[in-house]
């Protein structure tokens, strides 16, 4: 049985972040999860698959985030408890869905739990989704430690039932990331059953029908339970103040960076001089709970990730109180002594506050610093973002660029959000020339196919992965097909959502249960569309690029999909395909003829240059025997034998 | 022979737009392909000298050393290059199968050198649609099917690259003058390489006043006729001034102004009209549609013209004066034009630090190719 379904309440145990969102929404009674993976989000509904059976449960991972609130709401509108998941800038995909449902309430508690990236450790922006909980009129939450992401996610379910509304409880990858002690609460014993009922008066929020209309009537209701939960933050339990009780200065501040004030009051020894002021319900701030530590002091400084959401909000407040609690200066973000970008550390915290209450603070000793340098520059390998050894996305743009090279019109590949999505760099012969958001390659290509007729005669390529083109890629095309845009559209099908660990996507025939699925074939929806559509396997590089040459010279919309799974899919993991090796008679190495193309220029992680012998090698305990370097050695020095026994 | 790399190459001939895509950079290593007529490295290499460069007829070409190497003398303002006679040629009755360009003379002396045993493979240019395809065939009918000129510009010299890495040797390769120099420059072993082995054992040259960019041709004729259904072309010799397409029931006539839009800038660089280092020179004769001019130049070329005399597969004429006179004026003004563009585009016998030529000359042949 999983840890996580310990049914002894009050006992300790140590989770992962998202699996103490996971515990939390199980000790709330939750009935239904739905998300999209994404890094830091994805365990949570991966956590809640495996104990769905022993729970009652229903899990899925959604097409995209929309669908994915769309399916919790459902839940809720039927009475159900339901929990919604997906990183930061799924949050941006889902907000029309959530602008409409903040206004027609919900019924059963709904949490929804963004996990926001900040510095992008996993991601290719650092957005914030908290900046939705203010534009859509919405209460957020946010958990400061790991027994919090458990409680609030309980909480934030009895909130949004008292106020029939949708709750944001927002992590962030350093919170969901890493382990804490938790303290475990009841599960509970009973469920509910799922009705909708539509047949009440229009206007009855619990029985009428669910619909943003009559709009300014439905507008001030959500204003008025957004005030409602105002009311219930006075008293929250997850807004704390410790401190002296005449403070020179409040540090105010939220999730992870409530972890890392405490870490710098203590640094400095200041605990009799500065007070904390952690808050766990940051929209809308609590007026008579912010009044009462506002005028604990006069100097202020906010700390959290990224922009300055809780700054800007204090200070509103702050402003609005100012006739009673006198002027306040408050600093952070705005006035330059935090950074706006990238995430926050004890040591940038300490650095800002050490300033302000004059106890001199080297975070890190200058000679310390030099010292790191110098070893970061002489001694430390040098390692970029790289595909792994094996990867089909090597091999797929080792075609691309060049069929793009030999086509020889300076076309360029647009593509989005993925492992691809490091083709912007020399791992994948930097192939990509625009990088937005999910499904967006194929959008802006569309615009891009378009442009014939101002003169543009570079051929344009998208790329998105198997489980992108489900997730949003498909409007898209059906936009550049039905607007006859020129355009080649490369699915990179590694039969997965692999980058944030093989989530099933709904072209597998398995959900998030386990259970068989119908897969929806990607070339049968790209043929019903009206493209044409080639599948190749992207190993076999010269077809590859044969087909690709040939539908680059093709006008309209073609779907190349290039299918190979994943090098570290389950069913790929330690089978090697072929045994490969480095014949040293042969190879050339740095001679006229090839220098080093293998380990120069096509860089799978399992090509050594040894240096000595002047010849390229192969690390056998990193390959994973694809074998596609041996199509690319020009001598044929890179021999590769079959392994009989997986294949036989 | 001033030798750099591949980064120099790229810089001074694919980035200047004086690539003709002769393919004598194609198939030495993995960076240098032909596709579509189109010669484009794919990754960047970074030796300081590679064959590629060595190779290239439109790059640091140093005519002097050439031909001290080739012909044991200097190069100087000769029209026609160094050669050992000039005669009217064609093939001999009933010895070409199929349709031939003029007298038939390329394909006849090719197929003889093949069946003499004075090569083993021969690589031509066929053509895919109207992409030049290099070919390497080893019999009679490969030939003929390869017959008939193809006015565009052709990466024939990577099917000779490949034979040398295959091992293929004594292979006869039917060049324009681009391709008779880099290959002039290739059999010379520029790089000192140890494991260098010249494959080639004869060279019949072509001549040519400018090719065709493929890239440029293709939607040029798309545009005026159905592709698919051009059988033959021609330019016929002076004065015609016409390119001919010969659509099976119909020919049309396209004014030469116009296709000269689309011949490559390397070639306006070129002063051979000949193909002076090859064995042989073929090419069209004025006013006789039904022969060629053909000049011999080495020995070999030599031995190979009279024993294909001697056996009857081509016929030989003298050539008449007024002929021979017009064909040394065209060479010439081709030789005069081409050193004129390359010092108007700072490209000739460049020495400052970091200058580059497209090719070099000694300063006295320059003056008589520009004074008069």
């Amino acid at each position: 049985m999983s840890h996580l379904l310990t049914d002894e309440p009050g006992s300790r145990i140590l989770l992962m972040g998202n699996e103490a969102i996971a515990r939390g929404a199980l000790e709330a009674g939750v009935n239904v999860a739905a998300g999209y993976p994404g890094t830091p989000s994805s365990e949570i509904i991966e956590t809640l698959s495996k104990v769905a059976r022993d729970r009652g449960l229903y899990v899925e991972w959604s097409a995209n985030e929309k669908v994915a609130m769309e399916v919790a709401a459902a839940a809720s509108f039927a009475g159900l408890r339901s929990l919604c998941v997906m990183k930061q800038n799924g949050v941006n995909v889902g907000s029309d869905f959530l602008l409409h449902l903040g206004l027609t309430g919900t019924r059963g508690g709904m949490v929804l739990v963004p996990c926001d990236d900040p510095g992008a450790l996993s991601s290719i922006n650092e957005g914030e989704s908290r900046q939705f909980a203010r534009l859509l009129e919405l209460p957020l939450l946010e958990p400061g430690d790991f027994q919090e992401l458990k409680d609030m996610i309980v909480w934030a379910f009895q909130l949004s039932e008292e106020i029939r509304n949708l709750v944001f409880v927002r992590s962030v990858t350093r919170l969901s990331h890493a382990s804490g002690n938790v303290v475990l609460g009841p599960l509970p014993g009973e469920t509910r059953k799922a009705r909708f009922k539509h047949r009440g008066f229009i206007l009855d929020e619990m029985e009428g029908v669910v619909a943003s209309m009559p709009m300014e009537y439905r507008h001030r209701r959500q204003q008025e339970k957004l005030k409602q939960a105002v009311e219930r933050f006075e008293s929250s339990p997850f807004n704390t103040y410790t401190g002296p009780e005449h403070p020179e200065l409040v540090v105010i501040t939220s999730s992870a960076c409530h972890l890392y004030s405490r870490e710098a009051i203590h640094l400095l020894g200041v605990e009799d001089r500065v007070g904390l002021l952690k808050l766990g319900t940051t929209f809308p701030l609590p007026p008579v709970f912010m009044e009462k530590h506002l005028g604990l002091t006069d100097r202020f400084l906010v700390v959290e990730e990224v922009i300055p959401f809780l700054e800007e909000n204090v200070k509103i407040l702050a402003q609005e109180l100012a006739p009673r609690i006198g002027p306040k200066t408050i600093m952070g973000k705005r006035d330059g002594r935090l950074p706006t970008v990238g995430e926050l550390n004890p040591d940038l915290v300490v650095e800002a506050l050490a300033s302000l209450v004059e106890v001199p603070y080297e975070s890190a000793p200058e000679a310390y610093v030099k010292r790191g340098q110098e070893l970061m520059f002489f001694g430390a390998p040098n390692r970029e973002l790289t595909f792994c050894p094996g990867c089909p996305h090597r091999a797929s743009f080792w075609s691309i660029h060049n069929a793009l090279e030999l086509d020889g019109r300076d076309g360029f590949v647009c593509g989005d959000i993925g492992c691809y999505t490091l083709a912007v760099l020399p791992t994948g012969f930097s192939t990509l020339k625009t990088l937005h958001a999910m499904g967006s390659g194929t959008g802006v290509a569309s615009g891009f196919g378009k442009l014939g007729r101002f003169g543009m005669d570079q051929p344009v390529v998208s790329v998105c992965g198997d489980s992108t083109f489900f997730h949003a890629a498909m409007p898209a095309l059906i936009n550049a097909i039905h607007h006859g845009s020129d355009i080649t559209m490369v699915v990179l099908d590694n039969s997965g959502t692999a980058m944030t660990g093989f989530q099933p996507h709904p072209g597998l025939d398995v959900d998030a249960l386990g259970h068989k699925a119908p897969a929806i074939s990607i070339e049968d929806v790209c043929r019903s569309l009206g493209a044409q559509v080639r599948v190749c396997d992207p190993f076999d590089l010269e077809t590859t690029q044969a087909t690709l040459l040939e539908l680059l010279d093709r006008a309209g919309v073609k779907v190349l999909i290039l299918r190979q799974i994943c090098g570290l899919s389950p069913e790929k993991k330690r089978h090697k395909k072929y045994e490969v090796a480095v014949n040293p008679e042969v190879c050339l190495g740095e001679a006229c003829g090839c220098n080093r193309l293998c380990t120069r220029i096509f860089r799978c992680p399992g090509l050594i240059w040894d240096k000595r012998a002047g010849k390229a090698r192969v690390d056998e305990v990193i390959c994973t025997g694809c074998g596609v370097c041996a199509s690319i050695c020009p001598e044929g020095a890179i021999e590769k034998v079959e392994n009989r026994e997986v294949t036989g | 022979m001033r030798i750099f790399g591949p980064n120099e190459l790229k810089a001074d001939v694919q980035d200047k737009g004086l690539c003709v895509g002769c393919g004598a950079c194609v198939n030495l290593c993995p960076y240098f392909k032909n596709h579509q007529g189109k010669t484009v490295m794919l990754f960047p290499c970074t030796l300081e000298k590679g064959r590629c460069h060595a190779y290239c007829p439109k790059t640091e070409v140093d005519y002097t050393e050439l031909s001290q190497a080739r012909w044991k003398r200097p190069y100087d303002a000769s029209p026609l290059g160094t050669h050992d006679g000039v005669v009217m040629a064609r093939a001999g009755e009933g010895r070409v199968e199929g349709r031939v360009q003029a007298g038939g003379t390329v394909s006849a002396l090719t197929a003889f050198a093949l069946r003499e045993g004075m090569i083993e493979e021969a690589v031509l240019t066929n053509r895919e649609g109207l992409v030049p395809v290099p070919q390497m065939v080893g019999d009679e009918t490969g030939i003929y099917g390869c017959a008939t000129s193809k006015y565009t510009a052709a990466p024939t010299l990577s099917e000779v690259n490949r034979a040398a890495r295959e091992g293929i040797r004594n292979v006869g390769v039917v060049a324009t003058p681009c391709q008779a120099t880099a290959l002039a420059l290739m059999r010379e072993n520029p790089l000192d390489r140890e494991d260098f082995v010249d494959p080639v054992s004869l060279v019949i040259g072509l001549f040519c006043t400018w090719a065709l960019d493929t890239r440029k041709l293709i939607p040029f004729l798309e545009s005026r006729v159905d592709v698919s259904r051009i059988q033959w072309m021609d330019i016929p010799p002076p004065p015609a001034e016409v390119f001919v397409l010969d659509l099976g029931n119909e020919e049309i006539q396209i004014p030469l102004d116009e296709i000269r839009a689309l011949v490559p800038r390397g070639c306006l660089l070129c002063p051979d009209m000949t193909s002076e280092w090859a064995d042989v020179s073929v090419g069209v004769l004025e006013g006789e549609p039904e022969w060629n001019t053909l000049i011999v130049r080495t020995e070999k070329g030599r031995a190979l013209v009279d024993k294909a005399v001697e056996a009857g597969s081509i016929v030989v004429k003298e050539m008449p004066a007024a002929n021979l006179e017009h064909l040394r004026t065209a060479a010439l003004n081709k030789k005069k034009r081409a050193v004129a563009r390359a010092r108007e585009e700072n490209l000739l016998n460049n020495t400052d630090e970091g200058e580059r030529a497209a090719f070099r000359m000694d300063p006295s042949v320059v003056e008589e190719l520009t004074g008069s």
